[in-house]
């Protein structure tokens, strides 16, 4: 995928893009942001700054009203619907409000982006097991996952975001019900994905997960980016795990 | 087997799985369509058989007060067949009616020695070509027969081929409405079965969406649905009708009427063209009703 895609661009260029709802609800004003190929970016700001208005519209879930959009190397305003499906099939999205299917197995939720790409069904196990341990939820393979706890849940979104090892991942709130220590799980789970060339971004309040780490954060007030910190110099591979 | 085809296999039986009352209640609606419809088929394709092997049965004979001179035969074979359609008309003369009556008797002919060879009356016979309209307008066209200069009587068949007219032109109309009713209730069930199907299924197709499922990857497994509902529903209609009719036929034995009605069941291209037309009835309903879910 992303062959279009040169690595001497940023991987995501947003230029002063504009989203209203309607009726007049302004959720992100003139926001302009590039994320480069393999960063892990922290988006924060206090509710109703307009971070998941952000995330959807990167992953076409939304049309901005005015400014430019562009994602591995597709402008979203001339995308057509069958590039839409191949670069969805590339992004993998934690949503705030998870959408698990509650009446499939988390087996299935996991397996699910990797299905829509037909991938062999050996591989699925494969990585689908490899997930579920990094989420502690192995003994839960085939239990419903409607009958999980919200943090569970929480973890089979993340297993699902991430099951297709997609080139962007999309992260709403991810640590919103875990505690601490499955927090650091997931945080850890994320930057091996990113290792593995996966570009991420997180809007997030828990300070806890980007307060020791050297990644750039981005803060939303109202719409408008009110805060930038600079991206230290370290080299990411010195945070493998 | 492609990895595609397993995908879409394992997501059908999935969906079979989680709505199967809407589904076995789909596929009785569309056998018991099938079944209607094929049924009032199978009667009037037997009657259409029978109505041929009547045969010679089906001739109108005008009986005349005087023979039709050969200049005039042309006029009056117009005047029948601008009537109806017509396979042939003979015309008999007094001589021939007389020579063939001899025939016919034999070894007997005697008995016709004392009589002259003029006794008999002329006439025309007249074979209408053996169609349904026809056969239903036998009636109108013998009325129309006896008003010909000369004509005296008009005998035809008996009596039950009226009626037998009269019937096959019932089961005409009955026919075709259980066609409509069949293709209606096919359709109409078809649809809102796989409407239920992605009314259940709207959270899971939403993410289906959003983590990029191509339309086909969406609607191959609703149209095997369908498929499956057009084969499985036909095909159960078919073998119900087929145990009525080896039930009738092992019933229906015996002198009289039923010995002309040689029952037969459908041919194998009518009953390949029964189960493709529910098929494309059934696939054409999931189509219909999954069209609107496809937008991104
Ligand atoms: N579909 C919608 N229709 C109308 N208004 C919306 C819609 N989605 C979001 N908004 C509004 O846009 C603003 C930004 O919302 P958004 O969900 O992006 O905030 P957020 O930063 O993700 O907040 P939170 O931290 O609570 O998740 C809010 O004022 C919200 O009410
Ligand atoms: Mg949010």
């Amino acid at each position: 995928m992303l062959k279009s895609f040169s690595e001497d661009r940023p991987f995501i260029d947003i230029t002063k893009v504009t989203k209203v709802y309607p009726p007049d609800i302004i959720a992100l004003q003139n926001v302009s942001l590039s994320v480069d190929l393999g960063e892990i970016l922290f988006l924060t700001g206090m509710s109703g700054a307009g971070k998941t208005t952000l995330l959807k519209l990167i992953c076409c879930m939304e049309t901005p009203n005015k400014g430019l959009i562009d994602v591995g190397g597709y402008d979203l305003s001339k995308i057509s619907a069958s590039q839409i499906q191949s670069l969805r099939q590339q992004i993998g999205v934690v949503y705030q409000d998870f959408k698990i299917l509650p009446r499939q197995t988390v087996f299935q939720n996991i397996a699910m982006p990797m299905e829509v790409c037909f991938t062999n069904v050996k591989d699925i196990r494969k990585r689908v097991d490899q997930l579920l341990e990094s989420i502690k939820l192995t003994h839960k393979r085939d239990t419903v996952a409607g009958k999980l706890s919200r943090g569970e849940q929480q973890r089979v979104a993340i297993a699902r975001a991430a099951s297709n090892s997609p080139a962007l991942i999309l992260a709403d709130e991810p640590t919103g019900n875990l505690d601490a220590e499955i927090s650091e799980e997931i945080m850890k789970l994320f930057t091996e994905l990113n290792a593995a060339g996966s570009t991420v971004i997180i809007a997030t309040h828990d300070e806890s997960i980007y307060r020791n780490t050297e990644h750039r954060r981005i803060e939303l007030e109202h719409g408008l980016f009110s805060r930038q910190t600079q991206k230290k110099q370290l080299s990411l591979t010195g945070l493998m795990s | 087997m492609s990895r595609q085809t397993y995908f879409f296999l394992k997501q059908t039986a999935r969906n079979l799985k989680q709505s199967w009352g809407t589904q076995l209640l789909t596929l009785m609606t569309v056998s018991l369509s099938v079944l209607i419809f094929s049924f009032f088929l199978l009667v009037y394709i037997n009657m259409i058989n029978a109505s041929e092997r009547l045969g010679d049965e089906l001739r109108l004979i005008i009986y005349l007060d005087h023979e039709v001179i050969p200049e005039m035969q042309p006029r009056i074979r117009k005047k029948i067949s601008d009537f109806a359609e017509v396979e042939k008309i003979v015309f008999i003369s007094k001589s021939e009616a007389f020579h063939r009556l001899k025939e016919q008797l034999g070894g007997e002919q005697d008995v016709l020695d004392d009589l002259g060879a003029d006794f008999l009356p002329p006439s025309i016979e007249i074979y209408p070509r053996r169609n349904l309209h026809n056969l239903t307008q036998i009636k109108e066209f013998s009325d129309y027969l006896a008003t010909l200069p000369g004509a005296q009587k008009v005998q035809f068949g008996q009596s039950w081929v009226e009626r037998f007219g009269y019937f096959t032109e019932l089961m005409r109309v009955i026919v075709m409405l259980s066609g409509i009713l069949l293709i209606l209730a096919t359709v109409f069930m078809v649809s809102a079965s796989i409407r239920l199907t992605v009314v259940a299924k709207e959270a899971e197709l939403e993410i289906l969406r959003l983590v990029g499922a191509t339309n086909t990857y969406i609607q191959t497994p609703l149209l095997i649905e369908g498929l499956l509902q057009g084969i499985f529903g036909s095909s159960l209609g078919l073998v119900l009708l087929y145990s009525i009719f080896l039930w009738t036929k092992m019933h229906l034995h015996g002198p009289g009427l039923f010995s002309v009605l040689t029952l037969q069941f459908f041919p194998v291209s009518t009953t390949v063209m029964i189960i493709a037309t529910a098929i494309l009835l059934c696939t054409g309903g999931s189509f219909a009703s999954i069209r609107k879910y496809m937008r991104i």
